[in-house]
């Protein structure tokens, strides 16, 4: 047989899953996203029509793009996912109950190998490729909005866990019998510091005192909004990212204490808040950090586009499974 | 002339205690072939120290199998870092600032000398021969004076950027709470490591008029509660109770981040049993994030008390490159 030059494949797709809208771009081997598009995820409350979909509009996109055998693999990054095992594990958000093996599903519709993973995991990847933490080897990522997710790096490797389900930061206790968590727990970070929480904050604190506060002249109080009126001064509006910040604090200094990480990157929408929540946050992490590592953890924002981040990362997550394609 | 080259199968482990130094030569399948000890606060100059542990140790490797038997040494101390091989800043040991232990040993011995502290050897030592056995992602919680862990993330210790991780005595379980040695206050360890548990049992006295026998002891400890508790003493028991109710919880946040197949208690208070282990385990469930409730197996470790830490020691000493001046 004559030799012939095989054909490298220098593309992935990555696509981010969220509650309201599916993203799916094509991206090369150095990061660079070639060709994006996206559509409303509820629109398909049944998984198996979602899946459907969403195969046509990669193979749509993929054959507008340099055609199909240019594509290596497909990663997914969606909320409550599990590498471990592909699926998507009782998701509190997305539409589509139970345990639903979709890196299975969607291989086998579209005949190309699929790799699964949760968003903090999924953002790790990204970070560590094309972002802040490229070249650590032990760092944490949070990310913060809707929920507070994570994951770690030990030695260069995500830690998954004996069932991929690792990195449940916000779901740690700060405080017992606090707070009613949306998993059924009580006291957890996340219901004291992801955006329903920061609203919940500051609406306690409007409702325990008559002291004037440009908050009370929102429509809704949201992260931003709350964080724009301390832009504007709002000495309210500044406490509650301060005590937002201080539990944030306490909360990544326990997960410091145990993992000993370079640097913590925090994502996310509330990451947003730049000073009002990282002054707050710094001084609550210094104070509560064991002694020997006091100084020492860097704590970072991302520095990668909100919108890329995702895709970014599923496409670094899509070179980490082993090539297969039903055509070739 | 090729010649079959001989293996060294035995190695060395030492456990270097706050009270007592053990050293044993354990073979490559984890038997003890010859175990001795001393008093470790005789020495108070690390050099005298050393000198005094080669001695004994030289002699007692000739009198089992001979120094060229021994492929390296494996050291387990509080306060030790694996990844410079220094003891560094020892809070409860005599020898202060940073040592380096092992080179000091090695140069000593002439054979290849790790280092690490307990709770890393401990976790190695259950992974070859007890409860963790077969177990790529588990915790291991060391529970006596103080409280320490390690973790294997996908069948490899976790070591963290400087080696000092696994902390979790001193991850704040309540804010503004009791005070701890480290400085900070509300740390796991001020209430779940043996001072913790005496101060609980003291705040219980106080705060409650109902009879105790724990009222005529003298020098209350943990193995005294466990002997009250035996005999049903009511503020024995909800003193465990308090002790299992807040480790549970800083044990379930440890799982949450880590989902482990397992977490194994080792040290002196898991002996108080199911008067310790029961509140832990309902307290764990109860905190632990629902997608891993009720998958988080809670053991306790398997291996002998005596054993444990020179077991691990062991084998910590196969992971280092095998070194010889003699050879």
């Amino acid at each position: 047989m004559p030799y012939q030059e095989e054909n490298i494949k220098t593309r992935v797709v990555g696509v981010d899953i969220s509650s309201n809208l599916t993203t799916l771009a094509v991206v090369n081997i150095r990061g660079n996203i070639i060709a994006e598009s996206n559509f409303d995820t509820s629109e398909y409350p049944d998984v198996n029509d979602y899946v459907k979909r969403l195969s046509e509009e990669i193979v749509q996109l993929v054959e507008a793009n340099g055609g199909y055998d240019t594509i290596r693999s497909v990663g997914i990054s969606a909320p409550s996912a599990s590498f471990t095992t592909g699926c998507l594990v009782h998701s509190p958000n997305l539409p589509w109950k139970g345990i639903i093996p979709l890196a299975a599903m969607l291989r086998d519709q579209l005949g190309l190998a699929v790799a699964l993973g949760n968003d903090a995991h999924v953002a790790a990847l990204g970070e560590h490729a094309f972002g802040s933490a490229h070249g650590m080897s032990d760092f944490i990522l949070v990310t913060l909005g809707g929920g507070v997710g994570s994951c770690f790096f030990s030695a260069g490797h995500e830690h998954q866990g004996y069932e991929g389900l690792a990195g449940e930061i916000g779901h740690t206790c700060i405080e017992d019998h606090g707070r009613q968590c949306g998993c059924g727990n009580r006291g957890c970070l996340e219901a004291y510091t992801n955006a329903k929480g920061i609203v919940l904050t500051a609406q306690e604190m409007l409702a325990a005192s008559d002291e004037p506060s440009l908050m009370r002249n929102l429509d809704t109080l949201t992260p931003l909004t709350i964080k724009e009126c301390c832009d504007q001064g709002d000495k309210m509006a500044i406490e509650v990212y301060r005590k937002t910040g201080y539990l944030l604090g306490i909360g990544l200094a326990n997960y410091a204490d145990v993992i000993n990480p370079q640097a913590i990157i925090l994502t996310g929408g509330i990451s947003k808040a730049g000073k009002w929540l990282t002054e707050p946050l710094s001084e609550s992490f210094e104070e509560h950090i064991l002694m020997h590592m006091r100084g020492k953890i860097k704590i970072l924002t991302s520095k990668l586009n909100n919108h890329e981040r995702d895709v970014l990362g599923a496409s670094v997550l899509a070179w980490q499974v082993k090539e297969y394609s039903l055509f070739v | 002339m090729m010649e079959l080259q001989k293996m060294k199968s035995n190695v060395v482990g030492i456990d270097i205690g706050i009270a007592t130094t053990t050293y044993a030569v354990i073979d490559l399948r984890g038997n003890i072939l010859a175990q001795e000890s001393f008093d470790t606060r005789e020495y108070p100059n690390i050099d005298n120290y050393l000198g005094v542990l080669s001695e004994h140790l030289v002699n007692l490797v000739e009198r089992t199998c001979g120094y060229e038997n021994i492929r390296s040494v494996g050291v387990c101390c509080p306060n030790s870092n694996y990844k410079t091989g220094c003891l560094e800043n020892a809070t409860n040991l005599q020898w202060k600032g940073v040592i380096p232990l092992a080179a000091l040993m090695r140069d000593r011995l002439g054979l290849a000398v790790a280092l690490a502290n307990n709770s890393q050897c401990i976790a190695l030592g259950e992974q070859a021969f007890g409860a963790a056995h077969g177990m790529r992602d588990f915790v291991i919680i060391t529970l006596g004076h103080g409280m320490g862990s390690c973790f294997f993330s996908n069948g490899k210790m976790h070591m963290g950027n400087k080696g000092f991780a696994g902390e979790i005595g001193h991850t704040c379980v309540v804010p503004n709470g009791r005070e701890c040695s480290c400085g900070h206050r509300g740390c796991l360890e001020s209430y779940c490591a043996e001072r913790g548990v005496i101060q609980t049992a003291k705040e219980l006295l106080a705060e409650r008029n109902e009879p105790s026998m724990l009222r005529n002891v003298d020098d209350i400890n943990p193995k005294v509660l466990t002997e009250m508790a035996e005999l049903g003493d009511h503020l024995a028991i909800e003193t465990w109770r308090r002790t299992g109710e807040m480790l549970g919880m800083g044990l379930a946040n440890y799982a949450s981040i880590l989902n482990p197949e397992a977490i194994i208690l080792t040290g002196g208070l898991p002996h108080a049993g199911r008067w310790l282990l029961e509140p832990t385990e309902a307290a764990f469930e109860n905190h632990v994030f629902r997608n891993i409730k009720g998958q988080t197996r809670l053991l306790v470790s398997s291996l002998k008390d005596g054993e444990r830490d020179v077991l691990g020691a062991s084998v910590l000493a196969w992971q280092v490159k095998e070194y010889s001046l003699f050879l």
